[in-house]
């Protein structure tokens, strides 16, 4: 059929299917800010506007949109100029990935149109339809009421830090009242406090524009799906229905005899290789339990065949044409009943490798002590011992995982995919498709969302076989059912935490026995549970310290990396037990933990027992730098900590069923993996003075390109236009591990700073040349040009001019990497205000606010952003995300709603307070800040929870029923 | 999405009510229910966004909602009850409630819909139209029995105004779906509505005083005990507010 729309005051003539939705019609037509989000429509990625009113676009046909006006992004600002709206969603930071942006800015557009001066109540709500896995929406909400204001012809301030005083140390001054609230700031400003040993920077410490900005606000094409290539074929995975069972059979002779179908892969066809799936660094770690496809299926959604057909329906309809037969296995899903010895095995096969105990489903044994913890037990006042759980839950990109193939000119295999590790997924599919790593060029382009999920191989070399054995690119995109069942999750844990103390709080002995669940496939299963162990053991000094973890194969959907890896499970128990072990010795809280909290100069010691991946640490590291203090006491007067004393407030006369309630968590982090992670970055100079900066990092919408041009322009004494990042491409950059594990800001960011040094080298050298200096060590870079110690000088441009063209014709250009010997932790404070309905259990979360010591914040807009969002993805951990299972281990909620994640009208006040320290070892004094705001929402939560209702809760989420089981209990 | 073989859009009622009797097509209003279902059989379908319909109309004492009234409308509608506003707001967000419509909810019966149990109290009567005439519903006859809507196009919602109305709820966040919600109303004439969701396979109207014989099923959100008790509670509280008791 044929349907006639407006689109962007144009009409138009499409001929469309019947059943086709308005997103997949744009979407064909080059309209590619119109984005997949959800098959159901509740992401409002795809929103647009029909006439004048925001729809979602995956769920209204395109037939119903005939003879109506659609508006999209693309029809904002056509030219090079911008909306009032786009250049106020690039100024407050409300753009991280930029997936959504499109959606949020019509949904301004269209508020803004009919209501010119919206309350804030009112953005929340237009914002209600668009979910956001990233900002947590404070700088969207603020980026709609700035357009609005705009949009009135009212003068707005320019977006900056805000500068707060200190409450602690020298720069104090005298002691501080934490009961008197900071009073509202400047609109969208970050709020920092400053450290008097950071030193003057000019572009370092700002809050610049991020440098993909123009490209997410206009939603031009950019992201992997945003890509035309002919004679693309569409693929779709057969997914297992059962949690256990051996494919007896396997016959696909209908779905290859259906029109339209170019490929059938399956364990018949494709060549068994062994491998890990998890973006790691070479040797990937143990086990590698994992083939493209198997003849067993070990959960609900593993992988069974793949299809490559003329179109996505064909495609559908040909895996519903492959015949399996099954042999259903028993199944075993709990991590404690997985080990026992008496459970189904996962892994029978004999080509599996490094398991420690298959037959047990026991993926890895670690055990790693300091000091004696059975002696100290014995020596300690008193001992304390008490189990906790925490539960499975999914990172939810708004993007899903997506990967387009396909064969250059050349023959060499391209692969187009939103991944956060592209040089690690080069070197680890190479071997499963048969060529070698010099046949394969990986390209990362916008990534909506990552957050770990995409810390993996997961299915590049799906499209990579297909592509191969076609001939024709491939695209195959996972829905959102898919992305729950199919993809990767959080390990869920069982934790036992027995703390030895003496009576003044002292503590003496600790040890964490921890069984972590892995699911169907061991990926990452031994680093997340290694980090568990660190951050489990490394926040409070203690003399003896004992890890002791078995991680468990069971028949669930399969736990990987996670924003937080394995910190935020560890932290959710200690940070519980810390607060019981003080209510039990009747001490402050907050006291017994400050008696114990490893300060500056204290050691890391369970790191050398326990590393992560395959680095060995000899040199036990301590703690160079630490605002956990300041962090503290901004937090206490931020949250409003002294109404804790008043009866009054926590049990209000006006509401008898409400308990209130405030509760703390300390949290700590890492920074990089020291002695693994590398990155490496190249910089060049052009004709006119600006600089290409080339780095193997990967920005899944963290602003990373951005803090690292930040750098760049910093030491070539530039501002940031006149730099010009490319990343993440395996044939055009140098090599970087990715995206994970905090490190690309203190790892890539130092090998940043290390070319740009060269670069400057080279410059002085020119400039001296240039000049006829005798010493060019004199020079000094700064506002594009060149200042020799005489007071001459030169420009940039004039430099590249001269190097370039004039005279010893030179290409001003190098490259450096970088690894770290340290991983300095950042400090932070977590605090959360809670309402409690006693009679029904419901926890209504009021406010989070978290200060954070992540050094230096090379952006504090995005840095702020970071904590922002970090605190309401760990906001639905604690408190309302689960996957939930039927008896035979099918997900019963997979799609948001059910699955439920935050949207903007029903958020906490969140603030975010970024404390300055300058550590020495990282660039520009930086650490690290990306997982830190996962690591201390849950318990944070709960401790509010016990200290309102004095019900103290050892699992997560804190979901309605639990909460009043809890209350009931007691 | 669902495999659609023919899109129809009628430009009247009778031409669409014709359309079922001939193919069986199914009508769809916003589509955000209907499209957002996974492959099912292949169906024709009617969008009835061409019939009209999409009135709020003052009838009697009575007002009467067409069934093509977009949830955004409802919600903006002066004349429409203040909590019926406030539900309609609840029941979608943004980006699907100004193409959800009052039609579509009913038909749709969603165990879960806020907007429906707030239907219910202020005694909802559903006009459906067949080949052979219109007939009038109560919505919660309808409930308990959709196959009435079989063939046939709703145009009409029709509800009482005026009374007091107070609703209470508990969900795992303040905008999640509630695992149970109790509403009640006392209308002008004195007489006391209670409708609940989540204590059945439709949100129901419970009496008062048989809370406590419900039998709730179970989900992950919620045992048939803890429902139970919720109903209990939040059913005391909404009509302590208007004065009874439960």
């Amino acid at each position: 059929m044929k349907t006639t729309l407006t689109v962007n005051g144009v009409e138009r003539t499409f001929a469309c299917e019947p059943h086709e939705s308005l997103k997949t019609v744009l979407r064909r037509e080059g309209y590619y800010s119109v984005r997949f989000g959800s098959e159901t429509g509740e992401t409002g990625a795809a929103a647009v506007l029909v006439d004048g009113a925001l729809v979602s676009a995956e769920v209204l046909l395109a037939a119903q949109a005939g003879g109506h006006a659609v508006e999209t992004v693309e029809g904002l600002s056509p030219g090079r100029g911008l909306d009032p709206i786009q250049e106020a969603f690039i100024v407050t930071g409300a753009i991280q990935s930029g997936y959504s942006t499109p959606a949020m800015i019509l949904a301004a557009k269209a508020l803004i149109e009919e209501n010119p001066n919206p309350t804030e109540g009112q953005v929340r709500d237009a914002l209600t339809g668009v979910l956001d896995r990233e900002t947590g929406y404070l700088r969207p909400v603020e980026a709609i009421l700035r357009a609005a204001a705009v949009l009135r012809g009212e003068d707005v301030e320019p977006v900056d830090a805000w500068l707060i005083p200190a409450l602690t140390g020298p720069e104090a001054d005298g002691p501080a009242d934490l009961t008197r609230p900071l009073g509202p700031g400047p609109a969208s400003a970050p709020r920092v406090i400053a450290s008097p040993e950071v030193p003057e920077t000019s572009v370092v410490g700002r809050g610049e524009r991020k440098v993909d900005a123009i490209k997410l606000a206009k939603g031009r094409p950019a992201f992997t799906d945003d890509f035309e290539i002919r004679g693309m074929l569409y693929a779709k995975m057969l997914y297992s229905p059962h949690a256990h069972a051996r494919i007896v059979s396997i016959d696909d002779s209908r779905a290859r005899a259906l029109p339209g179908v170019h490929a059938v892969l399956h364990h018949e066809n494709v060549e068994r290789v062994r491998y890990a799936s998890g973006g790691q660094s070479y040797p990937n770690p143990l086990p590698h339990d994992q083939v493209s496809f198997d003849n067993k299926v070990r959960h609900v959604g593993d992988r069974v065949a793949a299809v490559a057909a003329d179109s996505l329906e064909i495609a559908e309809e040909a895996v519903s044409l492959i015949d399996v037969t099954y042999e259903v296995l028993p199944a075993v899903f709990d991590e404690l009943e997985a080990i026992t010895g008496d459970a189904p095995v996962i892994h029978d096969e004999d080509d599996m490798e490094g398991a420690h105990d298959a037959a047990r489903n026991i993926v890895h044994h670690m055990d790693a002590m300091v000091g004696d913890v059975e002696e100290g037990f014995a020596r300690a006042d008193q001992v304390f011992e008490q189990t906790y759980r925490v539960h499975q839950v999914q990172q939810c990109p708004i993007e899903p995982h997506i990967s387009i193939s396909y064969l250059d000119s050349d023959e060499r295999l391209v692969i187009r995919t939103s991944t956060q590790v592209p040089f690690h997924v080069r070197r680890m599919v190479a071997p499963l498709l048969g060529l070698s790593v010099k046949d394969i060029r990986i390209i990362k382009p916008r990534i909506g969302g990552g957050f770990g999920a995409k810390q993996e191989m997961l299915i590049e070399d799906i499209v990579g076989h297909l592509t191969l054995a076609t001939g024709h690119p491939v695209r195959l995109e996972l829905n959102r059912q898919e992305e729950f069942m199919s993809s990767r999750t959080r390990h869920p844990q069982t934790i036992t935490y027995k703390t030895g103390v003496n009576d003044d709080g002292v503590l003496v002995s600790q040890s964490m026995r921890l069984i972590g669940n892995s699911g169907a496939y061991g990926t990452h299963a031994l680093t997340v549970q290694q980090v568990s162990g660190l951050r489990g053991l490394s926040s409070y000094n203690c003399p003896n310290k004992r890890f002791d973890c078995d991680v468990a194969y069971t028949n669930i959907p399969v736990p990987g990396a996670y924003r937080g890896y394995g910190a935020p499970q560890a932290l959710f128990a200690l940070e519980a037990h810390m607060e019981d072990i003080a209510i039990e010795l009747g001490m402050d809280a907050m006291e017994f933990r400050r008696l114990n909290w490893t300060k500056v100069g204290d050691p890391l010691d369970i790191a050398t027992a326990l590393g992560e991946g395959a680095a060995d640490i000899d040199v036990v590291p301590v703690v160079t730098s630490s605002g956990l203090e300041e962090c503290v006491a901004q937090g206490e007067r931020a949250i409003g900590w002294h109404r804790l004393k008043d009866p009054a407030w926590i049990s209000p006369p006006d509401r008898p069923h409400i308990r209130r309630g405030i509760g703390f968590a300390m949290c700590m982090h890492g920074t990089g993996i020291p002695g693994l992670d590398m990155g490496a970055a190249s910089i060049k100079i052009n004709d006119d003075g600006s600089f290409n900066v080339l780095f193997g990092a990967t920005d899944l919408g963290t602003g990373a390109d951005t803090v690292l041009g930040q750098i760049a322009a910093e030491v070539l004494g530039v501002p940031l236009s006149d730099i010009v990042v490319y990343a993440a491409d395996t044939d055009m950059t140098p090599f970087d591990v990715g995206a994970y594990a905090s490190s690309t800001t203190y790892v890539s960011g130092m090998a940043v700073k290390r070319a740009a040094e060269e670069v400057r080298r080279q410059i002085t050298e020119r400039v001296a040349l240039m000049l006829d200096l005798d010493s060019p060590g004199e020079v000094d870079l700064t506002d594009r040009r060149a200042f020799a110690a005489d007071g001459r000088s030169v420009g940039l441009d004039e430099v590249a001019l001269h190097s370039l063209h004039q005279d010893q014709q030179h290409q001003i250009m190098a490259t450096a990497s970088y690894v770290s010997p340290e991983s300095p932790p950042p400090y932070a404070a977590q605090y959360a205000e809670v309402e409690v309905d006693v009679e029904t259990g419901q926890v209504t979360v009021k406010a989070l606010v978290m200060a954070v010591d992540c050094g230096v914040p090379i952006n504090p807009i995005t840095s702020a952003g970071q904590v922002e969002g970090g605190m309401i993805q760990a906001l639905g951990y604690g408190h309302c995300e689960e996957m939930a299972y039927d008896e035979s281990g099918r997900m019963v909620n997979p799609r948001f709603g059910p699955y439920k994640i935050y949207r903007a009208d029903e958020m906490p006040r969140i603030e975010a307070y970024l404390v300055q320290t300058m550590e020495k070892s990282g660039p520009f004094g930086a650490k690290a800040i990306a997982e830190i705001p996962k690591d201390g929402v849950a318990p944070a939560i709960r401790n509010a929870i016990g200290n309102a209702t004095g019900a103290w809760i050892n699992q997560i989420p804190f979901t309605p029923e639990r909460v009043w089981r809890a209350l009931s209990a007691g | 999405m669902t495999m659609i073989r023919e899109y129809h859009r009628p430009a009247n009622l009778e031409d669409a009510l014709a359309l079922l009797a001939e193919s069986g097509a199914r009508p769809i209003a916003g589509g955000t229910v209907v499209n957002a279902r996974p492959n099912t059989e292949p169906v024709d379908v009617v969008d009835l966004q061409a019939l009209g319909l999409d009135e709020v109309r003052a009838d009697g004492d009575r007002l009467e909602l067409g069934a093509m009234v977009r949830l955004q409308d409802l919600m903006e509608s002066e004349s429409v009850p203040g909590l019926l506003r406030e539900l309609a707001g609840r029941e979608a967000p943004s980006t699907l409630r100004r193409a959800a419509t009052v039609g579509g909810t009913v038909a749709a019966a969603d165990p879960e819909s806020e907007l429906l149990a707030g239907l219910l109290v202020f005694d909802a009567g559903v006009t459906v139209a067949h080949s052979m005439g219109s007939e009038s519903i109560p919505l919660a006859e309808l409930l308990a029995d959709q196959s009435r809507l079989h063939l046939g196009i709703i145009t009409s919602v029709s509800v009482a105004v005026g009374g007091d109305a107070t609703a209470e709820r508990t969900g795992r966040t303040p905008a999640d779906r509630p695992i149970v919600m109790a509403v009640a109303r006392r209308g002008e004439d004195g007489e006391v509505r209670l409708a609940l969701t989540g204590v059945s396979s439709t949100p129901v109207l419970a009496e008062p005083s048989k809370v406590a014989e419900l039998a709730p099923p179970a989900d992950f959100r919620g045992s048939g005990e803890y429902r139970k008790e919720l109903a209990r509670v939040l059913s005391g509280r909404v009509l302590g507010r208007l004065g009874e008791s439960a």
